[in-house]
Order: structure tokens, then C-alpha cells, then sequence
């Protein structure tokens, strides 16, 4: 054996001996049913060198050096629908159930930085996720919840601060310390200008906002994730698994620039980024995505950012299965695609992971579904055995091959969007856009002429009558919705709430001053989601795409 | 007659285009005029744009739950502006519940998930076009072939092929006897002269003996004859008449098909099976 391999199998198993004091193992023994002892890792003696180990550059076989035999993913389901009330009874029934992080949907007024009251907002109040307001309601949604205990994850960009800064307050009210508090801000606006829609302001502000929310959580929440680059959402818009990793790491290479320009170390936020990604059908390129990913990302950080700390080259993601690939038809075959796509996560070595629910292509979740998308996971966890080494399908010859042709396609990807300028010009020109438009097309088409097959859509069909029992979001809780929110215009302290506004719209108008505080004074005089968005709309403009 | 144009429209705050954009280019491959509004439309927005654009249709998509909500404003806007008479259809994520309401608003048809293009394309050609768009039949009713003498040739479909002969009648009126044998859903038709006169007669002097039209199985066939008359297609029956099996018939002129004689038959709802 090489002198150099010796040496990371030396270091990676003083890493392993580390890990465990910290993390034990889940089990006191790991073995098969026929008593065949598991080991940490496999790797044939030639096979392995390449690939190197777990925990250790370019992390190709996992983050971390025990992977799953000391923790599992974290299970982790977004919810979100109506009043923050009936939220919060949800999020309470699945942390009853075993489920270890949370994950907020916002609503679309929300998301887009409107009051429930305001005439955009008509009809969309608490329909894809909750509805909040103010502080208020924020409260109501994290009742009873230890924030010192449980990860939350927000799905929320454009106003991703305004959402945090209530978040900080809710952890002050509970006694929590900001410091304390871990969680996620997906925060990305780069891909909603591409894939997902819900942007506010134009380009240049928006990237400060999260240059000012890196800077804030550096100092005051060491332990959050203040951004999850996601590539969820382009692959959805249509794109393809190789678009997906490619776009996101150029999307998460534009946000390294952007700190970086606004004079921030880069392993002082680096750390901190996280990723989001899809996973489609494709079991074994899906797998390969994944790990292809997590060395290109590597391999970025320390070569052309130079950044020091290993922390800050690990690509830490969460994936969520594929909405786009559930079908309406026979809406349980979809329990199945989930089950296989859940598969390829954890043997991508997700940090956590979201299962959709088989009636997500008819309306959101019933509590039923969603509670077979968790049962999905933890049979995966418990029962497959797939958690017990690390990296399972490491060294199978198709598996390499296809990260190492993947890694290669994503390069070429990232020097096309290189010549453009970067991410951010890319998108401007559309390119993106354009590429995930025309894979989007092709694949319909191929779906129309059943080149591609997709059971019980354009094959294998039945007559059915498909009424299963849906949710329905209580049309009468738009109207409650404003109602809270009149009220608490009127009892809150309105000079105050006047002075915070005015301070934010000041500072707004000075590039060098980090918002975040000015934005959680606000919030914390209870100004609205929709009253802070309309100042930063006066200041910054509002981006209209095309 | 000018292309179909439409107005593909996303109403409220969802930002999920890739169903819109994708129906969009789809129709522009059908040789439609297409207009995509871009997200985040209010009703009011999309009316006007359908005015001034002087669209044939509009399309919606919502995959957020607000369709109860916004495709209803969007056709009481159109009203505003007398309007009203441009149809609107919908699509996205809507569940089968809620498509009674929104029909009974006055959206004319919702393609929900996994609808092909193609049957969008057709459904907007057969609405707005339905001069140039016939429907398309529904099936071959049967081949008819032309024979000297059934008994001769029968074996070798009974024998050889393994068909059953479903009955054996004889149409005064045409001059014929015909061996019905089923295929599936269609049939096969030898058919027999009668006597001198008989149309079989002068084909199979004509052509000899093998296969004397087909015909297919339509809706509507008087409205049809009708059409195809103002096109200007050659018929031999300009009205339809009784054929066998409680069927109307009628007969194209074989130069429109460049020398295929075609039938188009209607059989009333279920008198086949």
C-alpha cells in the first residue's frame, strides 16, 4: 500500500475512534440476519485508494467518518397549510411520531412579502403552506416546540430574514438564546429567479440581504444554516440530474463570490452553507449525483476559494424526493417511486431527508399520507440495513463510473456559465432557464410517445375513480387570517412600529450597514411581513423577470 | 382563417411555470399563436391582456391551490369586458372534486396532471376550429372485401386465420350478401353480388376480387355529410341511408382517397355488442 493511502487509513480511523466519542454507535453490534458481522467500510485494497475515506478531502464516500452507523439522517418533513394553529398541532403530531427536525411551508404571500389583506394575496391565504403575518402568529406556530431541541428548516427566500428574525425573537421569548438555535434558511434566490418564482427584489439587493445574513449568523447564530442552495426546484422546473448538480453549484459558487466581495472570510461562512437536492427515479445516477456533488463542491472550496477549514468543503445537503415524478394516476404507485428515491439519498449519504407523500400530485398531504412518507424512512432506517456500513455502493464499478461522468458534465456546465459571467449573469441572460425549458419539453415528449414510460400514466393504465380523502384547506381561514392581523395592528404600539420601519429604510439606503438588526427590531414591534417587505420594495425596486 | 391564438395566463402568486411554459410551446408545435403572460397575473391583468390580444382562448394554470378563487375572477372579468364569450380553460394541480365548480362557473375544461399535449391540441382545434377539425372517427368499422362467392373464400378465414363468423345476411337494397366476422373491435365483410346489377358486380369486373372500401365508425354523421359537402368532397350518398346492423351509411367518392372507397357509418349507442 501506497505510503499516502496508509496515512489516510491511519487518519480516518483516528477520526473514527473521535466520532464515536461523541456520536456512539446505534447499535452494539452491527451484523446481517446469518450473524455476518457489518464493518464500517469495505473497499478491496486496490479498488479503495482512489476513492479515499469517509469524513476526509474530497468526501467523495460521505461527510462524515461513521456516516449512518453513529446517526441517522435527519428525518425531516415539510409541513405547513392553513393558520399557524393548525400548523403547529401538525408539526406536534409529527415530532410525536418519531420525526427529529421540522420544516416550515410558508404560504405564497409570505413567501412573496405580502400581508394575508392585501388584494394580491386573495385566494392563496394558507393554501400551499401557513400564513404568517407577524410575530403573533409565529408564536402560535412554534407553541410548545423546545427551540434548544429541534432543527427547523424554513422554506422561505425572498424575506428569508424578516422569517429568521421572528424566529430569534420566538427563541428570546422561550428563553433560548440565539446562539442556540439550529435550524436552516433555504434563502436562495438565485434559483427562484430560475425554476421556483417566488423572488421580491431585483438581483443586487437580494444577494445583499444574504450577504447580511451570513455576516449576522456568523456572530450570532454560529449553529444555523443560513442558506440552502437548492437544486430541488430546478429539477423540478424539468432539468435534468446533471443541470441540477451543475446549476446549484454555480448558484452556491456566486454566493462564495458575493460574501466574499462584501469582505467576509470565506471560512467564516462557508461552513455554515447547506444544499438541497432532489431525487428522481433514476436510482443509480441519482446516487451518483450525490456523491459527485459532494467532490466537486470539495474540490471548489479548497482549490479555487482556498478556504482552510475542512468544515468549509463539505457539501451538506438535504433531499427531498421527486414531486414532478408522482402521478395522479394510481396515487399509490407513488409510495413505491418514494420508497426508491428515499433509497438513493441515504446511499448518497444525505444529512437529511424529506419523503413526499403518494397525494402530493392531487393536493397537499393528508396527516395519513404523510405519515406513510415518514413509516418510509424509518423502515429504510431500521429495516434495510442500508445504514448499517458506510457508503454501500462505493467501488461498484457502475456507481464510479457515473460519478466520474457526471463530475465531467458538471464542469463543463460550470465553464459555460463561467464565460457568461458567472451564475447571477447567466440567469439574467436566461440561460438556465433555457436549458431546463428545452430538457423540460424533450422529456414530455418522450413521455407522449411512451418512449419514456411512466406506469399508470402512459402505460399499464386502469379505469379509476380517484376521489381518495384529500386535505382542503378551510376556505373561511383567509378571512380569520386578517382578522388576527387587524387585530394586532390595532393593539400593537404604531409610533414604535413607525420608528422601526424608518429605521430599516434608512439603513436600506446605505450599502455598507448590515439590515439584520434593523429588520428584527421591526418584527420585534410586531410590523408585519408585508409592512417590512413594502419598505424594502420602496428602496430596492422589485425584479419582473422577463 | 388565422391561426388559433392563446393566452396562456398564471394567476396569483405561483411560481411554478414548467406546466405552462412547457402546454405553450407544445401549442406553438401545433401551429398555434401562443401569449404567455409570465407569473403572478391578477384576474384583472389577464382579462385585459385576452382583450388586447384578441386571444381565441385562454389558458390558466395553478398549481397552488387558488384555482376556486381565481379562475372564476378571471372569467367574471372577461364578462366585464364583454368578453365573455372567449372560452377559458384550466390546468395544474386541481383536485377531481373541485372540476364540477369550476364547469359549472363557465371554465370549459380542466387538463389535470399527466394529460398528454396532444389532447389539449385536438380539444382546441375540434372547439375552435371545428370546420377544419373533424373528429377523429372512433375506429375501422370494417373492411369490406369484394369476393365471388363467399363459400369459396370463407375457410380460409375460418380455417386458416381463425375468425368466427358472426352472421351471414343479405341486403336486398344493395344487392348484396355479406359474411360478417368480427376482429376485435372491427369486422371484416365479404361481400357477395346478388345479382348483375349489384355494385360488387361491376368492382369485380372492374378490379377482380379483393378489398372494396373501408369504412369507418363516426358521431354525427348527418352534420358530417353536410360539412364535407361544403368542403366540396365528392359523395356518392349526399344523405345518409340504411346500412346493415341498424347502421346509417354513406359513401365517399373513392377519387377523393386517390382510389379507396371510404364509408363513414354511425351505429346507434350500442346496438354493435
Amino acid at each position: 500500500m501506497p505510503e499516502k493511502y496508509n496515512h489516510e487509513k491511519t487518519k480516518w480511523e483516528e477520526d473514527v475512534k473521535k466520532t464515536l466519542k461523541r456520536f456512539p454507535e446505534r447499535k452494539r453490534a452491527f451484523h446481517t440476519s446469518s450473524e455476518i458481522p457489518i464493518d464500517y467500510l469495505y473497499g478491496s485494497k486496490e479498488a479503495n485508494y482512489p476513492l479515499g475515506y469517509p469524513g476526509q478531502y474530497p468526501y467523495l464516500r460521505g461527510i462524515q467518518p461513521t456516516m449512518y452507523r453513529s446517526r441517522l439522517w435527519t428525518m425531516r418533513q415539510y409541513a405547513g397549510f392553513g393558520s399557524a394553529i393548525e400548523t403547529n398541532k401538525r408539526f406536534r403530531y409529527l415530532l410525536e411520531q418519531g420525526q427529529t427536525g421540522l420544516s416550515v411551508a410558508f404560504d405564497l404571500p409570505t413567501q412573496i412579502g405580502y400581508d394575508s389583506d392585501d388584494a394580491m394575496s386573495e385566494g392563496e391565504v394558507g393554501k400551499v403552506g401557513v400564513a404568517i403575518d407577524t410575530l403573533a402568529d409565529m408564536e402560535k406556530l412554534l407553541d410548545q416546540i423546545p427551540l434548544d431541541q429541534v432543527s427547523t428548516s424554513m422554506t422561505i427566500n425572498a424575506p428569508a430574514a424578516i422569517l429568521l428574525c421572528m424566529y430569534i425573537a420566538v427563541g428570546e421569548k422561550q428563553g433560548v438564546s440565539s446562539e442556540k438555535l439550529t435550524g436552516t434558511i433555504q434563502n436562495d434566490i438565485l434559483k427562484e429567479y430560475i425554476a421556483r418564482g417566488t423572488y421580491i427584489f431585483p438581483p443586487k439587493p437580494s444577494m445583499r440581504l444574504i450577504t447580511d445574513i451570513f455576516a449576522y449568523c456568523q456572530e450570532n447564530l454560529p449553529k444555523f444554516n443560513t442558506i440552502s442552495i437548492s437544486g430541488y426546484h430546478i429539477r423540478e422546473a424539468g432539468s435534468n440530474a446533471v443541470q441540477e448538480a451543475a446549476f446549484t453549484i454555480a448558484n452556491g459558487m456566486a454566493y462564495v463570490d458575493a460574501a466574499i466581495e462584501s469582505g467576509l472570510d470565506v471560512d467564516s461562512f462557508a461552513p455554515r452553507l447547506a444544499f438541497f437536492f432532489n431525487a428522481h427515479n433514476e436510482f443509480f445516477e441519482e446516487i451518483a449525483k450525490f456523491r459527485a456533488a459532494r467532490r466537486i463542491w470539495a474540490k471548489i472550496m479548497k482549490e479555487h476559494y482556498h478556504a482552510k477549514d475542512p468544515k468549509s468543503w463539505k457539501l451538506r445537503f438535504h433531499t427531498q424526493t421527486g414531486g414532478s415524478t408522482l402521478t395522479a394516476q394510481q396515487p399509490d404507485n407513488n409510495i413505491v417511486r418514494v420508497t426508491m428515491q428515499a433509497l438513493a439519498a441515504v446511499l448518497g449519504g444525505t444529512q437529511s431527508l424529506h419523503t413526499n407523500s403518494r397525494d402530493e400530485a392531487l393536493s397537499l398531504p393528508t396527516e395519513e399520507s404523510a405519515r406513510i412518507a415518514l413509516r418510509t424512512q424509518q423502515i429504510i432506517a431500521h429495516e434495510s440495513g442500508v445504514a448499517d456500513t458506510v457508503d454501500p455502493l462505493g467501488g461498484s464499478y457502475y456507481v464510479e463510473a457515473l460519478t466520474d461522468e457526471l463530475e465531467e458534465k458538471v464542469m463543463d456546465y460550470l465553464d459555460r456559465i463561467k464565460a457568461y459571467g458567472g451564475a447571477v449573469q447567466a440567469i439574467e441572460e436566461g440561460y438556465m432557464q433555457r436549458e431546463i425549458h428545452h430538457n423540460a419539453y424533450e422529456t414530455q415528449k418522450r413521455i407522449e410517445s411512451e418512449e419514456e414510460i411512466i406506469v399508470g400514466l402512459n402505460q399499464f393504465k386502469v379505469e379509476e375513480e380517484v376521489n381518495p380523502d384529500l386535505l382542503k384547506v378551510d376556505e373561511e381561514l383567509e378571512q380569520a387570517q386578517i382578522n388576527n392581523l387587524q387585530q394586532i395592528r390595532g393593539e400593537r404600539n404604531q409610533k414604535e412600529v413607525d420608528r422601526k420601519l424608518q429605521a430599516l429604510r434608512t439603513n436600506a439606503k446605505n450599502q455598507k450597514e448590515n439590515l439584520i438588526p434593523y429588520i428584527l427590531d421591526a418584527v420585534k414591534a410586531y410590523a408585519s411581513v408585508g409592512e417590512i417587505c413594502r419598505v424594502l420594495r420602496d428602496e430596492f425596486g422589485e425584479y419582473t423577470g422577463f | 382563417m388565422r391561426k388559433i391564438r392563446i393566452l396562456i395566463a398564471k394567476p396569483g402568486l405561483d411560481g411554478h411555470d414548467r406546466g405552462a411554459l412547457v402546454i405553450a410551446q407544445a401549442m406553438r408545435d401545433h401551429g398555434m399563436e401562443v401569449i404567455y403572460t409570465g407569473l403572478r397575473q391578477s384576474p384583472v391583468q389577464i382579462a385585459t391582456a385576452a382583450v388586447q390580444e384578441d386571444v381565441d382562448v385562454v389558458g390558466l394554470s395553478s398549481l397552488s391551490g387558488a384555482h376556486n378563487t381565481l379562475f372564476p375572477k378571471v372569467l367574471e372579468e372577461l364578462e366585464k369586458r364583454n368578453a365573455g364569450d372567449i372560452p377559458v380553460i384550466g390546468g395544474g394541480v386541481i383536485p377531481n372534486e373541485d372540476i364540477p365548480f369550476l364547469l359549472e362557473k363557465g371554465i370549459k375544461r380542466i387538463f389535470t396532471s399527466g394529460s398528454p399535449t396532444e389532447e389539449m391540441a385536438i380539444y382546441l382545434k375540434q372547439l375552435l376550429r371545428p370546420e377544419e377539425t373533424p373528429i377523429p372517427p372512433k375506429q375501422i368499422a370494417h373492411l369490406g372485401i369484394a369476393v365471388k362467392k363467399i363459400e369459396e373464400v370463407l375457410p380460409f378465414y375460418t380455417n386458416a386465420i381463425g375468425l368466427e363468423v358472426e352472421a351471414i345476411e343479405e341486403v336486398e337494397s344493395e344487392g348484396v350478401k355479406i359474411a360478417f366476422l368480427k376482429v376485435g373491435e372491427t369486422r371484416i365483410e365479404l361481400l357477395e353480388p346478388l345479382h348483375e346489377q349489384s355494385p360488387i358486380n361491376s368492382f369485380l369486373a372492374q378490379r377482380g376480387e379483393g378489398v372494396h372500401h373501408i369504412a369507418f365508425e363516426v358521431e354525427d354523421l348527418t352534420s358530417r355529410l353536410s360539412k364535407l359537402k361544403e368542403k366540396g368532397v365528392r359523395l356518392i350518398n349526399e344523405e345518409s341511408k340504411q346500412g346493415a346492423n341498424n347502421s346509417q351509411i354513406a359513401f365517399i367518392h373513392p377519387k377523393e382517397a386517390h382510389g379507396v372507397l371510404v364509408e363513414l357509418c354511425e351505429h346507434p349507442e350500442g346496438s354493435e355488442d
